[in-house]
């Protein structure tokens, strides 16, 4: 019976991760999408946005995997909700943006603290881990600004500009859900099996370095250029 | 970091020395180019669209234009042309007059827009201001080599407007069709079947014949339909073999040695230098509290202004708006871009080396001896029209960060690989 359970999420696991694959796909045909595409074409590219940003929903994962109950993941994903609108939303319509690498690196920072916090690297270094709902929400406001350095990349014109950000924003958490539900599925299913702390440290170990390697491209990407 | 909204400094400022300004424009009552414009000038079948009239700069219009003042406005498309009823314009804050149409049928469109003859009286100075810093060169030089220069003006002017615009993906020939004003400028191939790199024939004509030797001014401004670039350290990208590099905060182009372009762009700061056609011309433009200035070699000209957000004027002249050199505070383009000359068979040859909106601009002027109202004449034309890169499907090359980031296949299958080694790692230790 467990081990079923441990196939299930593997093949859930499976299932999910190709979306992971158009990673941060935002490109030209984006573009023209949202140029005729109108508010709901901002919906749709903030949902596709988030359901392929691997970086976000790397972070989601490592916070998600700490929580136990239904009421923790709801708190968190709000705080980290609330987090990542209100840079989203308000460095957008100000029009405060930075280089999207080191944005990005950042971001990728995010997610080796989640994996090195789960595996306890705070309480083996013996250092007083941070709140971690204060993290969450500091995290999310750093992946809000970085949602934003990239909606600006794009023309928006002037036209209806906060409803387009409201709209983009919007789209993020529809993806956010989206995205939340086979996550929370895979790892509740994988929970219940014996080879969960196995499967809990790999997942994490993972998360480490992803982030590593995720904060090293974005830092390449930064000093040559990449264009 | 930047910040380029909301600037509340910035905001204030405009709130309050704007009125000054613009009643300083008033004052001043300089000359007005005529253009029309569109939010895009790529169109879907049924998508709805905005043709703007823009009565000063490609930037600012300061004017509507009124209903009748329009000797004529017409839509060219698949070979029938559509008269614009007066009734169907409507003005935008006092100053833009708009047309809102739907097209279905797609093709290349041309908009025209023809109006009625005005006068207007000016003193030598004001005359000879206008002459040189709309680039009416020609008449400039006339006066001075008949010491003209201190003989008054009443002046006869028109002006005579195009757009052309594409719908769909199919392109039609409507844009050879001349539309039949005074003076007008006709493409000798399809703008939309031209591309970014390459160059683009215009033939100026006057009363339907071509027009040679006539000063042509050619500039453009970034289109809605270029592809944005996203905010790096520094950029770089070749346009057919031409080099474009771009460092935040400062843009500074090198195209094929011909034309030395340069651009600082930060708060406070915004300078030009060109080189075009041995005549070197830089634009040094200072922003918020500052000053604007302009060098010319050869022929000075200087202005020094202040200005920000909102407009400032030169010291030209003009009728009840009609001229007026205002500009906002990023662009000064009367005569700015590339400066031409027709050939014999009166044809410009344009540089399209970027993406953008693209317009060219005329004033024919020439002296009126057999009128005891009037001292000269002059035919005002524009044109605009959007240029961008192929899109070959077969060989795309965007250059979009997104587009060239970890493959997917990479990114899927490491992340499963390292993902299950870790799991039987850790299932072995326990």
């Amino acid at each position: 019976m467990k081990h079923q359970h441990l196939k299930q999420a593997l093949f859930l696991l499976l299932v999910a991760l190709p979306f992971l694959g158009f990673a941060h796909d935002v490109t030209s045909a984006d573009q023209e999408l949202l140029r005729h595409g109108g508010l709901w074409a901002y919906i749709r590219v903030g949902a596709t946005h988030m359901l392929t940003g691997y970086d976000h929903l790397l972070f989601l994962t490592g916070v998600i995997f700490y929580l136990n109950s239904f009421i923790d993941i709801l708190k968190f994903i709000t705080v980290f909700t609330i987090g990542h609108c209100i840079t989203l939303i308000g460095a957008t319509y100000a029009g405060i943006t930075a280089n999207e690498h080191l944005v990005d690196a950042v971001i990728a920072l995010s997610v080796l603290y989640k994996g090195f916090e789960n595996l306890g690297g705070f309480e083996k270094l013996k250092v007083k881990s941070p709140n971690l709902l204060l993290m969450v929400g500091l995290f999310g406001l750093i992946h809000g600004f970085g949602l934003s350095t990239r909606l600006q990349s794009f023309d928006m014109g002037q036209e209806q500009f906060l409803a387009k950000i409201l709209c983009f924003n919007l789209g993020v958490e529809v993806g956010q859900v989206l995205a939340l539900i086979p996550i929370v599925f895979v790892i509740t299913l994988s929970r219940k099996h014996k080879q969960f702390p196995a499967f809990y440290k790999a997942v994490n170990w993972y998360l480490v370095l992803a982030g590593v390697g995720l904060f090293v491209y974005q830092l390449y990407g930064y000093f040559n250029g990449h264009h | 970091m930047k910040f380029n909204r909301k600037n509340i400094g910035k905001t204030l400022k405009n709130r309050v020395f704007s009125p000054l300004y613009l009643l300083l424009a008033v004052i001043l009552l300089c000359s007005h180019d005529l253009y029309i414009k569109l939010d895009t000038y790529f169109l879907e079948s049924g998508q709805e669209a905005t043709l703007s009239l823009y009565n000063g700069t490609f930037e600012t219009s300061e004017n509507t234009i009124t209903r009748d003042r329009m000797l004529d406005a017409s839509l060219l498309f698949q070979g029938q042309r559509l008269n614009i009823d007066a009734s169907q314009w409507t003005d935008k804050d006092s100053t833009i007059t708009q047309f809102k149409f739907t097209p279905i049928e797609t093709g290349t469109y041309v908009a025209g827009v023809s109006t009625k003859a005005r006068n207007i009286e000016l003193t030598a100075d004001k005359f000879n201001n206008y002459l040189e810093h709309d680039g009416v060169l020609d008449m400039l030089e006339y006066r001075t080599d008949n010491d003209l220069l201190n003989q008054d003006a009443v002046e006869r002017y028109e002006k005579h407007v195009k757009a052309m615009y594409q719908v769909g993906d199919d392109k039609t020939d409507d844009w050879k069709i001349p539309l039949g004003y005074p003076i007008e400028f006709v493409p000798l191939a399809n703008p939309y079947e031209t591309y970014t790199g390459e160059t683009l024939e215009v033939k100026l004509l006057l009363d339907g014949e071509p027009l040679s030797n006539q000063l042509v001014f050619a500039d453009h401004v970034e289109g809605t339909h270029a592809h944005r670039h996203h905010d790096h350290g520094h950029h770089e990208h070749e346009h057919h073999g031409k080099k474009h590099k771009h460092d935040e905060g400062k843009q500074d182009h090198d195209h094929d040695g011909k034309k030395h372009h340069k651009h600082e762009h930060n708060d406070n700061k915004h300078s030009h230098d060109h080189d075009h056609d041995g005549k070197k011309h830089s634009h040094e433009h200072k922003h918020d509290d500052a000053k604007h200035k302009h060098d010319h070699d050869g022929k000075k000209h200087t202005h020094e202004h202040k200005h920000d957000d909102a407009k400032h004027s030169h010291d030209h002249e003009h009728d009840d708006g009609e001229h007026s050199d205002d500009h906002n505070s990023k662009k000064h383009t009367h005569t700015s871009g590339q400066q031409l000359r027709t050939n014999d068979q009166g044809i410009v040859t344009i540089d399209l080396p970027h993406d953008g909106i693209y317009y060219l601009r005329t004033i024919h002027m020439v002296p009126v001896t057999d009128s005891d109202e009037l001292t000269h004449q002059s035919k005002w034309a524009t044109l605009t029209f959007e240029v961008t890169h192929e899109h070959d499907d077969e060989a795309h090359t965007h250059d979009h960060e997104h587009e060239e980031g970890i493959p997917n296949w990479v990114f899927i299958v490491s992340s499963l690989l390292i993902i299950g080694l870790l799991f039987l790692v850790f299932r072995k230790k326990k």
